[in-house]
């Protein structure tokens, strides 16, 4: 194909040259363009960019002032790690020790801690279900495509964390 | 891929209006297989701007998700019901159902985390499958131990009181 091209501008060339009377065109030479392989862009994921910008992590967390938004979502994954690890507890709880899981239960109830101390370890293991309970209909909403304003995000986020709380305190209380 | 390039800036050259007066290699015998090339070039616009992007930037984690996400919803809206139901009313269907449903759900959660923090770039190649492997391992047992503990003991609604 660059043949056909450097061919045909050559003898274009020449038939300017022959053509041309006012001898303008004796400065002007035929373009010959010649076809390279285009270069391709360097294989490089976004983390490597990133390091070999030495730019910070995004978002800079010791920089970024706290809000609502950030500390929910991040509560969002902390409460669901919690509870995968209580029910990977139970689980292998259940196989692995020695006595059955109610007779820990009893021990801890009978066990001289007061009800308060109680009360306190029921809230440690409800908090994380009802947040990520109530949060999770937050997600699910959003997924669905609803109340992703700004303005919604924070509402309903303060909605979700009275609801949390409260039911929370409800469960270990009972 | 050379190809096009040159094509498309012969093209351009073509579009400047001095030079497109004066280049006219209207020869029809060398003009019909270039034009013959570009109409095959634009019938299949899509592999003509596919050869353009060379590399898409591959994040290497997920794969394709599409599939799966809405698996994943389904299971989170099913744990939405199974959680409160089987505190409320106990019994052996809801537990197993709830064991299987919760299993799946922190599974998938935990590979997210996983592949989010236990990164190849900064654990090398080896200490991410190895991590991703474990949880398989550990959720494969707690969905053993869960249904175990169900059948064997007083069941997961139970204990929650
Ligand atoms: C009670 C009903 C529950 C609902 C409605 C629910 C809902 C959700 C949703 C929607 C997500 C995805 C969040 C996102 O899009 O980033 C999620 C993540 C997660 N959930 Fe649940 N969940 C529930 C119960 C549980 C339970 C019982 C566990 C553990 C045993 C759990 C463990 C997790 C984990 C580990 C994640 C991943 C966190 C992350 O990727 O940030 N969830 N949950």
């Amino acid at each position: 194909m660059a043949l056909i091209f450097r061919l045909s501008g050559k003898r274009f060339g020449q038939q300017m040259l022959i053509t041309d009377k006012s001898g303008l065109f004796n400065f002007v030479r035929p373009v010959t363009l010649k076809a390279k392989p285009a270069l391709s862009e360097k294989e490089e994921g976004h983390d490597e960019r990133n390091m070999r910008l030495k730019r910070p992590q995004s978002p800079h967390l010791t920089i970024y002032a706290p809000q609502l938004t950030s500390m929910l979502s991040i509560t969002h994954r902390f409460t669901g790690m919690a509870l995968s690890a209580y029910a990977i507890a139970l689980g292998l709880g259940a196989v692995v020790l020695p006595e059955s899981i109610p007779h820990y239960i009893e021990e801890l109830e009978c066990a001289e801690i007061g009800s308060s101390c109680i009360s306190a370890i029921k809230f440690i293991l409800a908090f994380p279900i009802t947040y990520h309970f109530w949060n999770g209909i937050r997600h699910l909403l959003w997924d669905a495509g609803k109340f992703l304003t700004i303005r919604e995000v924070y509402i309903t986020g303060y909605v979700m964390l009275a609801l949390a709380i409260s039911s929370a305190i409800a469960l270990s209380a009972m | 891929m050379a190809l096009a390039l040159f094509l498309r800036s012969s093209a351009r050259l073509q579009a400047l209006p001095n030079l497109s007066r004066c280049v006219q290699f209207a020869p029809s015998s060398t003009s019909r297989p270039f034009s013959h090339l570009v109409q095959q070039l634009n019938k299949n616009p899509i592999s003509a701007t596919k050869s353009k992007v060379n590399v898409i930037a591959t994040r290497g984690m997920s794969a394709d998700h599409s599939k799966l996400w809405p698996i994943e919803k389904a299971v989170s809206i099913a744990l939405l019901g199974l959680v409160p139901a089987s505190i409320i009313t106990p019994n052996p269907i809801l537990d197993n159902l709830l064991a299987v449903a919760v299993v799946a759900h922190f599974h998938w959660g935990l590979e997210a985390c996983v592949i989010d923090y236990i990164r190849p770039i900064i654990f090398g190649p080896v200490i991410p499958k190895l991590a991703l492997g474990l949880l398989y391992l550990v959720s494969a047992a707690t969905l053993g131990g869960l249904l175990y503990y169900n059948h064997n003991c007083i069941g997961i609604g139970c204990t929650a009181f």
